[in-house]
């Protein structure tokens, strides 16, 4: 019994098949919510599934000079690595699938496992615009990881505990985004950033360098890095809203929330212009860290006064 | 001390060249770029064009007077009307004939409605390669309505056709006159609108100011036409400099910014926009009246002659020669895109290889309109060649057999 | 210095709707002199063919059966046509119009581009002609 358990908790609920859903719906949701902001009518709802469908049905094409292993089992653990992330977060309300103590600090770099794999793939093949794309990831990566990370931790240190299920209980009756408002924007650009949204683009700028380090996939392997980073878009939505917004006690929490979520992130991405890879890790060095770090010491000061 | 030996060159580091194009999603024309960099930084640039030349000018020698205007209309899809303008303005004065001032005026009058469309369509296709699609997609909506100004006025959207050989062929009416009045009104609210978010937005002036600056001295030792010298604080503009068709009666106010940045070239081209929604107001004011054409024969006495006109994008060169038949002996035409490409180049050097399609985007290329000259090179000896049209022809119908 | 200085419009347009037209199922009016498929009358045609002549793209053909009984087909290819109204500027007896609204030409048929005007008779014998010679 407790396997079949632990089995639908693998593959249906709620990691697996239920989250990669979700995930397409939120990433529909995003390009909606965009192109009406733009004036568009914008995609359907089953736009991203017919994407994803077909990708998967098509021929990957293997290119020459790259090693041709890592180029498969990359898309793989990007995804694979985003959906063992979903089992200690409470995805939908419910209380998280399995934890333990310091399960956070696992989640989030679990979650940096896609923008890693990206990283590698680009760098696995002999395409330039790739090898581009993989150093703006990589430093992407080095720059928008320290502040998102410290921006998660500020709850922590309140709740007093590493653990999210723990941070989502104790966040229920306290409302973080009133007490550490720099915090939580800091933890939803950081978001931005690790999704490599507008305008945090510039790793796959279209214009100048195609579609970065994806250039060369195509097919299942371009599917899944896709379907990877939809499911990074619930599990960092659910994040930032269990932590920040008086946590997630149910389904219809978790919709409200995170879709509220969404739509300050699609309208960040719609008013913003794309920042060169200098300014965007200018921002996070000079401005995120810095602010978090502030914070973090007006934290420790009001905390040490009242006790 | 070391002694400098000029013929001892430095060991050549290996450069990591980034190409751009021929199919590239920043070009929406084939054009190839080459641009070495050092990290993230520009050490040098190539660019190679050509891919889209279609013989134009030599398809005009085979085509009678009345056929090669439509013919030289298509050499640009954006700014159609300034082709066909030159070309009849050109043949006129060869046949030494001059349309009636209404067709003047007319001709005048969309022309300054095709350089709203033009920069409206600059200003979003520049704003997309800056990642800001928001301003794209909004000034190409609006764009709309002066698309459906034109398409009512001449009677197509995109090649109007608005010219015949000494005259036009579209009347204003009364309706049209309010027409256009109303739809520039609403754009010149907009553009107000735009010129705020272009002078004010904090995101886009961080991609914009102070990249690919161009001093004056810059500008006039390239030798850069339209609103990208403009910009850098040349006054150059045809309209000014040599009046054609109805500009002596309605003058034109230059617009020049001093900065010479891509700011600078966005501030211009949108304060451009004001000058011509002022332009259009005061051509439908005053619209002389008269006939719309006047006879033009077969048959274009021989000679040879130049028109300039302003292009929204600069300055349209053709020159027309005439052997006395009913068609043209030699038209040869020069687009703004070309002395301005060279610009590029000489900016690209020492920018982020984010900042190059901007730069780029900042001229208002246009491939097609460019392409009207091919080298023929041997890639094995890499020596460029000059081909007869009678080698060219023979080599064309060896490779189709 | 403005952080996201197009919210307003963001906004309305959220309110608004998208300004894109649904094509198939609401069309505009097309402006009187809107150029679309040529049409020809027979009537003032003298078979002067200036606009054979004149028609940049070559998609005009006039077919002279009889002058004097003024037996002529007007042959004109769709696919061609460039829709610059220079033949129109061309005819000195005003036989040929441009009207606004046939411009829904999209076919899958290769023939659907050929179109011939005159007298049916006429029209019969060209295209008979054609069969013959296999043109």
């Amino acid at each position: 019994m407790n396997t079949l358990v632990a089995f639908l908790t693998m593959v249906i609920f709620p990691g697996g098949l239920f989250l990669l859903f979700v995930g397409m719906m939120y990433e529909w949701l995003d390009r909606k919510l965009v192109a009406r902001f733009q004036n568009r009518i914008g995609p359907r709802w089953f736009q991203p599934i017919a994407d994803n469908v077909k990708l998967l049905a098509k021929e990957e094409v293997l290119p020459e000079g790259v090693h041709p292993q890592l180029f498969y089992v990359l898309p793989v653990i990007a995804l694979s690595g985003a959906l063992t992330a979903a089992l200690y977060v409470p995805m939908f309300g419910f209380e998280p699938a399995t934890s333990f103590n310091g399960d956070l600090i696992a989640t989030i770099y679990l979650l940096s496992l896609l923008t890693l794999s990206m990283g590698l793939a680009g760098a696995n093949t002999l395409d330039r615009y790739s090898l581009v794309g993989a150093t703006r990831t990589l430093t992407q990566l080095f720059s928008y990881e320290a502040p998102f990370l410290l921006a998660l931790l500020g709850p922590a240190l309140i709740a007093e505990s590493w653990q999210i299920g723990e941070i989502n209980d104790y966040a229920r009756d306290h409302w973080f985004i009133l007490t550490q408002p720099i915090g939580f924007v800091v933890a939803l650009i950081g978001l931005m950033g690790k999704l490599e949204l507008p305008p945090f683009d510039a790793p796959e700028a279209e214009t100048e360098i195609v579609a970065g380090a994806m250039t060369e996939y195509s097919g299942r392997g371009l599917a899944l890095f896709h379907l990877g980073k939809g499911v990074e878009l619930v599990i960092g939505l659910s994040l930032v809203a269990a932590f920040y917004l008086g946590g997630l006690a149910n389904p219809i929490d978790f919709v409200v929330k995170t879709v509220l979520l969404l739509g300050f992130l699609a309208s960040v991405q719609a008013l913003m212009t794309r920042l060169r890879i200098d300014q965007t890790v200018g921002l996070w060095w000079r401005y995120g860290a810095l602010l978090v770090l502030t914070q973090y010491l007006v934290v420790i000061i009001v905390e040490g006064t009242i006790a | 001390m070391a002694t400098h030996n000029p013929t001892q060159k430095a060991p050549e580091r290996e450069t990591f060249k980034i190409p751009i194009g021929p199919q590239h999603p920043a070009l929406k024309e084939p054009g190839h770029f080459e641009f070495a960099v050092d990290g993230e930084t520009v050490t040098d640039a190539t660019v190679r064009l050509g891919y889209v030349h279609r013989g134009i000018e030599k398809g005009v020698e085979s085509r009678t007077w009345i056929q090669g205007q439509y013919l030289v209309e298509r050499v640009c899809g954006i700014c159609s009307h300034v082709h066909a303008t030159t070309y009849c303005l050109a043949v006129e004065k060869l046949a030494g004939v001059e349309a009636p001032p209404r067709a003047q005026a007319i001709r005048s009058l969309v022309a300054e409605l095709e350089r709203i469309h033009s920069h409206m369509l600059w200003l979003g296709v520049a704003a997309h390669e800056a990642g800001f699609d928001m301003l794209f997609m909004y000034s190409w909506r609006d764009r709309e309505t002066v698309m459906n100004l034109l398409e009512g006025i001449t009677g197509n959207r995109v090649n109007y056709s608005a010219n015949i050989l000494g005259g036009v062929k579209c009347d204003i009416t009364p309706e049209q006159d309010a027409a256009i009045r109303a739809g520039v009104d609403y754009l010149e609210e907009r553009t107000r609108h735009y010129l705020d978010v272009v002078q004010n937005d904090t995101m886009f002036m961080r991609r914009t100011k102070n990249v690919g600056t161009m001093t004056r001295e810059q500008a006039e030792q390239m030798g850069v036409v339209g609103p990208t010298a403009r910009a850098s604080g040349v006054p150059r503009d045809i309209r000014v400099d040599a009046p054609y068709a109805a500009y002596k009666d309605f003058p034109v106010n230059v617009i020049t910014e001093t900065a010479g940045d891509l700011h600078a070239r966005f501030v211009v081209r949108v304060n451009e926009l004001f000058e011509t929604f002022r332009l259009i107001r005061a051509i439908l004011d005053h619209l002389p009246e008269g006939d719309l054409q006047t006879r033009v024969k077969r048959k274009i006495p021989a000679g040879e002659t130049i028109m300039r006109i302003e292009a929204p994008r600069g300055e349209l060169f053709y020159y027309v020669k005439s052997a006395g038949g009913e068609t043209p002996d030699r038209v040869k035409i020069r687009t703004p895109t070309l002395p301005n490409m060279a610009s590029v180049l000489e900016l690209a050097v020492g920018h982020q290889l984010a900042d190059m399609p901007m730069i780029l985007t900042g001229i208002d290329p246009c491939f097609s309109c460019n392409d009207r000259m091919i080298t023929v090179r041997d890639t094995h000896s890499n020596q460029r060649d000059v081909w007869t049209w009678d080698q060219l022809r023979k080599y064309g119908m060896n490779a189709a057999q | 210095m403005k952080l996201g200085g197009m919210w307003r419009d963001a906004i309305k347009a959220l309110v608004q709707g998208p300004s894109t037209q649904k094509y198939p199922f609401e069309r505009l009016k097309t402006p009187e002199r809107f150029r679309s498929k040529l049409t020809w009358d027979l009537t003032n045609c003298t078979g002067c063919g200036l606009c054979m002549k004149d028609c940049p793209a070559n998609a005009i053909e006039v077919v002279t059966l009889d002058r004097k009984a003024k037996r002529f087909v007007f042959r004109y290819r769709v696919d061609h046509c460039t829709f610059c109204g220079q033949c129109v500027e061309s005819c000195n007896k005003n036989c040929l119009e441009l009207p606004e609204d046939d411009w829904e030409l999209a076919t899958t048929n290769r023939q659907d581009f050929e179109v011939y005007y005159g007298n049916e008779a006429d029209v019969q014998i060209v295209l008979d002609g054609e069969a013959e010679t296999g043109a």
